[in-house]
């Protein structure tokens, strides 16, 4: 357990080594906040409007919830899993006395915790500059099923990354293609981060929430605002669990197959 | 005597006349013809350069797909959002839900036009972090060109005829005035300038700082605000993208000549801010590259 806290510390201290790099990444999330900040606040701007089931208020916190949850869960070491494989550095992995996915998940949470702590930061300055009206969850068992589900949020996405940079076992060139399709585009839209997934009709609705991208962003945010009933919370959780099971079954098998395909190219 | 005197002079001022009419016109139809060879030369470099970026694209089919279906899933994925969004709410910011599309479809043919011409400056910075500009700088063309220009990008010109003919077949819906095209048409020109201008300083800030990809993506963050009317967003926001980071003048201002919205003080202000930001950021470049040490080379 020491080897990977330490780890996740020297992971902290190499994104502190480039502090510019990080600030601008960070300055770019609030842009893209901003965006769709704005957007929403326009669509909300007669007084006492709901639409898509939200009021200002509920809407403007899922904008603000979204830099939070995507701080947590979307902020991510393991994407660089594919350029590892693909140069052959996978090798210098292998030899070590370690276990790989601990060792991207330490350096994720090292990531992590930086950048909530920023994100932290600019919600407080964003709130002090836009003085959005915010809805407080007061319900303790509503915010132990959002840290729940955010949990969930983590695991699912580090494993997907896992899954999607396994593809350079076969096709080293490809890395970064397919995560730029699935865990940038797809994971953009699906997971509710550009808008909540309630604006599209019910049955599409229905087949995006059979997918694991809501169980990302939409489904804690949905938690946190209280906008689950019981039974939907229940089999949000259920959907939620099955994806993880699938996903880290599915990761064991390509991963097995994909050393076995592994070449060390570049070592 | 005097009469002749005076013929005498009006003789000689016609022949000086005449000399420097002569003079002018060999003049200008030599510059003219140094001008159009120039042109043809460069035309033919670039070519040649795009056709190399098409020939590595095309190497690898498989990623040139994938990139292809990324791009066209997030273009569908957010007209899909706006026309939800727009006819739930009933109009955003005055404007209805075709205004609203055709909005985000101006700015992908600029941003898309952008994209597919300056690929090239992605790569900037290894060629000064390496000192490889100097096999640039040595060579017989405008370093500036090569920089800008050297590597057309396949996939964004894949995209830009569908995105042309939606925005056609949206604005045709819209019933806009023969003037009102026509201003479009020259604010879609102006917004390229300005784009040009962007990425010249982009790359000269490339030499004296080093850094350029965070530039250029925070430009890139930034002109997506420009996906929807910059009158969504409040002041001093709305001022700030418009006239200091000039998303609205490059990204907004077409469509609103388009639906005939925009006055003509900001018409003009558009284009004198598109030919200034030209030669500004040219007279900056000029100064940017006499900073390039060639280290490393």
């Amino acid at each position: 357990m020491n080897k990977y806290l330490q780890v996740g510390k020297i992971s902290l201290r190499q994104e502190i080594a480039y502090p510019i790099n990080f600030i601008m990444w960070r300055v770019r999330n609030v842009i893209q906040i901003l965006l769709v900040y704005f957007l929403w606040d326009a669509a909300f701007s007669s007084p006492g409007r709901i639409l898509f089931g939200y009021d200002r208020d509920k809407i403007l916190t899922y904008i603000f919830g979204i830099m939070l949850v995507r701080a947590f869960v979307l902020s991510s070491k393991s994407m660089d899993v594919a350029g590892e494989i693909s140069r052959g550095e996978l090798s210098n992995s292998l030899v070590k006395p370690i276990n790989y996915f601990k060792y991207w998940l330490s350096r994720d949470l090292a990531s992590k915790v930086l950048n909530l702590l920023f994100a932290t930061i600019e919600i407080v300055v964003l709130y002090f500059v836009l003085k959005p009206p915010v809805f407080l969850q007061g319900n303790l068992l509503l915010i132990f099923l959002f840290m729940s589900s955010i949990i969930f949020a983590i695991l699912l996405f580090t494993i997907l990354l896992f899954i999607v940079s396994s593809v350079t076992f076969w096709a080293p060139e490809a890395g970064w293609g397919a995560h730029f399709l699935l865990t940038v585009v797809i994971v953009e839209f699906l997971s509710g981060v550009l808008f909540p997934l309630d604006v599209f009709p019910l049955a599409v609705q229905k087949i995006i929430n059979l997918t694991p991208f809501p169980y990302l962003v939409f489904f804690p945010l949905q938690v946190y605002l209280g906008k689950l009933t019981s039974p939907e919370l229940v089999k949000g959780f259920v959907v939620d669990a099955l994806w993880l099971i699938v996903f880290m079954y599915f990761l064991n098998k390509i991963w097995k197959k994909g050393l076995k395909a592994y070449e060390g190219y570049g070592r | 005597m005097e009469d002749k005197e005076k013929l005498q002079i009006n003789n000689y001022k016609l022949q000086i006349v005449d000399l420097y009419k002569l003079f002018i016109t060999r003049i200008k139809s030599v510059e003219l013809k140094t001008w159009i060879k120039r042109l043809g030369f460069y035309i033919k470099i670039w070519w040649m350069m795009s056709k190399n970026a098409f020939m590595m694209y095309f190497n690898q089919k498989s990623i040139l797909a994938i990139f292809l279906a990324g791009k066209i899933f997030r273009f569908t994925f957010f007209i899909i959002f706006l026309y939800f969004l727009v006819s739930g709410s009933k109009g955003l910011a005055g404007y209805n839900t075709n205004q609203i599309i055709f909005f985000f479809l101006s700015f992908n043919v600029i941003d898309i036009t952008s994209q597919f011409l300056f690929r090239e400056v992605y790569r900037f910075r290894t060629l000064v972090v390496s000192g490889d500009l100097d096999l640039i700088l040595t060579k017989p063309i405008n370093p500036l060109f090569r920089i800008l220009f050297g590597g057309a990008d396949v996939i964004d010109l894949i995209t830009i005829p569908p995105v042309v003919a939606a925005t056609i077949y949206m604005g045709a819906k819209l019933g806009p005035s023969a003037v009102s095209v026509f201003l479009y048409i020259l604010l879609i020109i102006n917004s390229l300038l300005i784009s040009t201008a962007f990425h010249i300083l982009v790359v000269s800030m490339a030499i004296i700082t080093l850094e350029i990809d965070h530039t250029v993506m925070i430009f890139r963050d930034l002109s997506r605000l420009g996906t929807v009317p910059i009158d969504v967003f409040k002041q001093p926001l709305r001022g700030f993208i418009t006239y200091v980071v000039p998303i609205g003048i490059m990204l907004s201002f077409p469509a609103k000549a388009f639906l005939g919205l925009l006055d003509w003080n900001s018409v003009i202000v558009s284009f004198v801010f598109g030919i200034t930001s030209i030669f500004m950021t040219l007279r900056f470049w000029n100064f940017a590259i006499k900073k390039y040490t060639s280290a490393s080379s």
